[in-house]
Formats: structure tokens, C-alpha cells, sequence
């Protein structure tokens, strides 16, 4: 449903992520485990364009957030103007398309009548199967360490302002009254805040709460869109201990109800016991993954090893 | 010097001229320094989100405007509003008050220099926590400014903010070089009519003090109601 595909990530001279390929299954729970600055957090992040891939694809539901890569379409690769050169040249054309991923070889200038069949087609594939990042933002909710609670607007508010927002947005297709949206938006709101057992919070402010409570809070502000899949970045990490088991529950009561999770955690008890797979990053890739027995009970890399033997 | 008879001339004064004080200076300073800051804070905001635009260029002017504002002093800029503004809309020329607008256009823009500062920097003290979790919800940028960061960003702005508002105010006196029946223009005019300098810059001063104080009051209020919102 969701897959990431070759995600490089450079900040300046720093790459974060080199090469980073995964593809996220419908309701399936991913923890992505690994040490930090392993680049967890940024591949996470990347899922929903809050940071930009370097290069790379992002691919949600069959439609492209990012700009086309060329690299990942044969198609283009062949359409190019280098590509031609080379087999005009005696290059078997598979030898041809390898050589160039590999030396990358596209940032070749050539002029503007030579690349027009090259661009025409990744304009075509780009208009094809690209949709606009808010849009796409609707389908995956996130949620994030420090919470991010709106902190100017009450709980009931923070939980009802991307759905009235949004319904505002789109009225003409709907055809409802604005009443009808804050109306259902606040039904909303309020059941979800029952199934979490702080109704009474409704009308507070966030900076009276406490750090369990506004985790809950912001999982369920992002359940409020009726998202399709789930971004958890490292939710816990910023709570006091006896906190975390609240926020942990209501993410393993929202695994069992089906929903579509990637979690980024140091939680092991969590991962091994909510998560159908488990990836473990470290320095920018993936350096092993499985099911959860498989990359706990059994480790097969040194550095998945040496981990291991620190944080359990 | 006899504080009694100073006493009494302030008295006298008051009683006599109070009309050129309080009705003619006062409401002018204050209509002038509410320009200033009304358009100086809209304008400032404008500045503040192109210098925050990815746009280089737009950034670059901005950023030369605020600085030679920022770098040369009111009193220059008033001189080179009232004698450029007239020069290149010669249609000002036949305006009876041609010197206060371009004394206000003076203002204003010195004004917005300064807020667009006071914005940025209250804009950019909004956690970037904020905007990436209305990003998230698939909320677009304009939005996520008018709700969530704006919002919260006036909050840091407020009493930068009110601090600008008191030095427009005392600001506004430099015009008075223009004549421009300002409070100052006023302590002028009854000055040059009694020549009792003392007496007037007292009465003048007091004024001065007392619109600052009851503004900064006022903005005190304003800012405990936004804080107690949060």
C-alpha cells in the first residue's frame, strides 16, 4: 500500500539514507528498530514528504508523491538520449540501461530537441500517477514524539480542525452545510475521545495535560481523518516510564482493530510483540528484517547482533 | 526660578490653549501613530512572509529595504519622503495636506521595517512541531499559517509589538519639523506665541506620557487575555 522506493536522503555533505527500498503491506504492523542517526526517523518522515527525498520514489495507494526518478523507470532510461548513443554504439540495450543506473549517467546535458521524447515521457508518467501531497496526507496520520498538539486550540478543536478544514474544502462535491461538517466533525471528536476515556478534556488546553494523555490525544487527532495507514515516530521516547504503557495500549488495541502501522521505537518489549515484521536500520539502509522471532531470537548480522546485546 | 509662577503659567496655559493640545495634537499624533502601526504591522507582516518565501529576489529586496530603514535615521527619512514623494507624484503638489501624507507614508514604512523583524522572529519562535503536525493532517500551507502558527506567533509578537506602537508614538513628534500639527507642532505653536518654553515642553511631555502609559496598559490587558487563552 505504501512503498518507498530507493530513497536516498542527503542533509548537505551528511547522506542519512542510502538507498532505502520497502514496501508497507495493508494492515500490516512494521516497527522499525535501530540505533540513533541510523536514519529511522528520516526514512519515516520520507513515507509523507515531511522531508524531501534526495532521490527516490514514494508511492501511496498506486499514486507518486515525489518526482518522477528516472532511474527507476526502464522506460525512461531508454527513451534517453545517452541511452540511444550507447546502442547506436553496438551496447546490448540491458548492458546499456545498467550502465547507466550505475555511473549514473542522466545528468548528461543534451539539448533540447534530444531530450523532447525524454521528457515527454516522464511529463506523461508523472501526470499519470502523481497526486498532490495534501491529499495524500489525509490517508496517513502521524504521530510524533513531542506530541505537536496545537497549542492554541483546545483538545476538542485540535481534533476537529483538519476534518472541518478539510470538509470545508471540498463542500462543492459533498454538498454539506458547514453545520453539518463542525457537526460530525465533533461527534467525532468526542467518540473518539470517549474510546480513549478523556471526554472530559475537551475543552482544555493541551498544556495542561500530561504527556500519556496528549499522546493518546494526538493518536487519535490523527485517527479523526480516517487515515489508511498509521506513522509512529518514536511516540514514547519523549514520555515519563510509567506513561508509556497507556500510549503503548491504545497502538496494540489499534494493531488488533486491522489498522495499517509503521512504528519507529525503542520499545523491543513492543516491537516483538505487536509488530508482523521488523526492520532493522542502521547507517542509512536496511540491514535486516523479519518477523519479529526471526530478528530477535535469531540475528544473522554483527551490527543487528551488537544491538541487540545493548538494548535487551 | 519660581515654581509657583510655573505653576500657575502651566494653569494658565492649559486653560487657554488646551484645544491646540488636546484636539488638534493629540488627535493627530494619535491618527498618525495608528497608521503607522495599522499599515506598518500589515505591510510588516508582508514583508515578514516574503522574506520567509523561497523567492531569492524577493527576499533580496526586502531584505535591502528593511536594512536601509533600519540603518538611517527617521529624521533623514521623513526629509526624503516630503521631498521625493511630491517629485515623483507631482499630483501631490496640489493636495493641501501633501506633508502629512507624505509624513505618514514616512512612518508607515519605517514602521513595517521594524514589525516585519518582530513578525519574522515571532513566526520562526513557533515550534516547527506545529507546522509539521498540520502538514500531516493534509493540511496546505496557507492553512496551517492562518490557524495554527499565526495564532500562536501573535502571541510572542504582542509585546514587541506594543513596544513599537510607544515608540511610533513618540516618533510622530520628529514630523512636527514639517509642521504637520502634531502634538510637538503644538508645543511649537503655543510656545512661539507666550514664550514660555518650560511651561509647554511640561504640558507636552505629560500628554506624551500619559497616551504611552494608558497604551501600555491597555496592552497589558491584551496580552494576560492571550495568555489566559492558553
Amino acid at each position: 500500500m505504501l512503498s518507498i522506493k530507493n530513497i536516498y536522503k542527503n542533509f548537505g555533505d551528511l547522506k542519512v539514507l542510502k538507498g532505502v527500498s520497502e514496501e508497507i503491506e495493508q494492515g500490516e504492523v512494521v516497527a522499525i528498530i535501530g540505533p540513533s542517526g541510523s536514519g529511522k526517523s528520516t526514512m519515516l518522515r520520507c513515507m509523507n514528504l515531511l522531508e524531501t527525498p534526495t532521490f527516490g520514489e514514494v508511492w501511496m495507494d498506486g499514486k507518486l508523491l515525489t518526482p518522477i526518478d528516472p532511474y527507476l523507470h526502464e522506460e525512461v532510461i531508454k527513451a534517453s538520449n545517452t541511452f540511444k548513443k550507447m546502442v547506436a554504439g553496438g551496447m546490448e540495450e540491458e548492458t546499456a540501461v545498467k550502465e547507466i543506473k550505475e555511473k549514473d549517467l542522466l545528468k548528461e546535458k543534451f539539448s533540447a530537441a534530444e531530450g523532447k521524447e525524454y521528457g515527454a515521457l516522464m511529463k506523461k508518467l508523472y501526470k499519470e500517477n502523481y497526486i498532490d501531497i495534501n491529499f495524500a496526507r489525509r490517508d496517513m496520520g502521524m504521530v510524533f514524539q513531542q506530541f505537536n498538539l496545537f497549542n492554541n486550540k483546545t483538545i476538542k478543536e485540535n481534533i476537529m480542525l483538519a476534518p472541518v478544514k478539510i470538509g470545508m474544502q471540498s463542500r462543492k462535491q459533498t454538498g454539506l452545510t458547514k453545520q453539518e461538517i463542525v457537526a460530525a466533525a465533533e461527534s467525532k471528536a468526542m467518540e473518539l475521545l470517549k474510546r480513549i476515556g478523556l471526554e472530559s478534556k475537551a475543552d482544555v488546553y493541551p498544556s495542561t495535560l500530561s504527556g500519556g494523555q496528549k499522546q493518546r490525544i494526538a493518536i487519535v487527532r490523527a485517527l479523526a481523518m480516517n487515515p489508511k495507514v498509521m506513522l509512529f515516530d518514536e511516540p514514547t521516547s519523549a514520555l515519563d516510564p510509567e506513561m508509556i504503557g497507556e500510549v503503548l495500549d491504545l497502538m496494540k488495541e489499534l494493531a488488533n482493530d486491522g489498522m495499517t502501522m509503521v512504528v519507529v521505537t525503542h520499545e523491543m518489549g513492543f516491537a516483538r510483540e505487536v509488530a508482523d515484521r521488523v526492520l532493522f536500520m542502521d547507517d542509512g539502509m536496511i540491514v535486516e528484517q523479519g518477523s519479529p522471532a526471526e530478528v530477535f531470537d535469531n540475528p544473522q548480522s554483527p551490527r543487528l547482533k551488537d544491538f541487540l546485546s545493548k538494548v535487551l | 526660578m519660581d515654581l509657583g509662577i510655573m505653576a500657575k503659567n502651566i494653569v494658565d496655559i492649559i486653560a487657554k490653549y488646551w484645544k491646540v493640545f488636546l484636539v488638534e495634537g493629540v488627535s493627530n499624533t494619535l491618527v498618525l501613530s495608528f497608521i503607522a502601526v495599522f499599515f506598518g504591522t500589515v505591510i510588516g507582516a508582508l514583508f515578514a512572509l516574503g522574506k520567509m518565501s523561497p523567492v531569492k529576489p524577493l527576499q533580496w529586496i526586502i531584505t535591502a529595504v528593511v536594512e536601509a530603514t533600519r540603518g538611517t535615521p527617521m529624521l533623514l527619512q521623513l526629509y526624503l519622503y516630503v521631498f521625493l514623494l511630491p517629485s515623483m507624484i507631482p499630483s501631490l503638489n496640489d493636495i493641501k495636506n501633501a506633508d502629512w501624507i507624505c509624513v505618514a507614508v514616512a512612518l508607515v514604512l519605517n514602521s513595517a521595517a521594524y514589525t516585519s523583524e518582530i513578525i519574522r522572529s515571532g513566526i520562526e519562535a513557533v515550534d516547527k512541531g506545529q507546522t509539521e503536525a498540520s502538514r500531516s493532517l493534509g493540511l496546505g500551507k496557507v492553512t496551517t499559517m492562518t490557524s495554527i502558527v499565526l495564532p500562536q506567533a501573535i502571541k510572542n509578537i504582542l509585546p514587541a509589538l506594543g513596544n513599537e506602537f510607544i515608540t511610533v508614538v513618540k516618533e510622530t513628534s520628529l514630523a512636527s519639523t514639517f509642521f504637520i500639527g502634531d502634538l510637538m507642532t503644538s508645543y511649537l505653536k503655543v510656545k512661539g506665541i507666550n514664550y514660555l518654553t518650560m511651561e509647554c515642553l511640561i504640558i507636552t511631555g505629560a500628554i506624551y506620557f500619559i497616551l504611552n502609559f494608558i497604551l501600555s496598559k491597555i496592552l497589558v490587558v491584551f496580552e494576560r487575555r492571550m495568555k489566559a487563552r492558553a
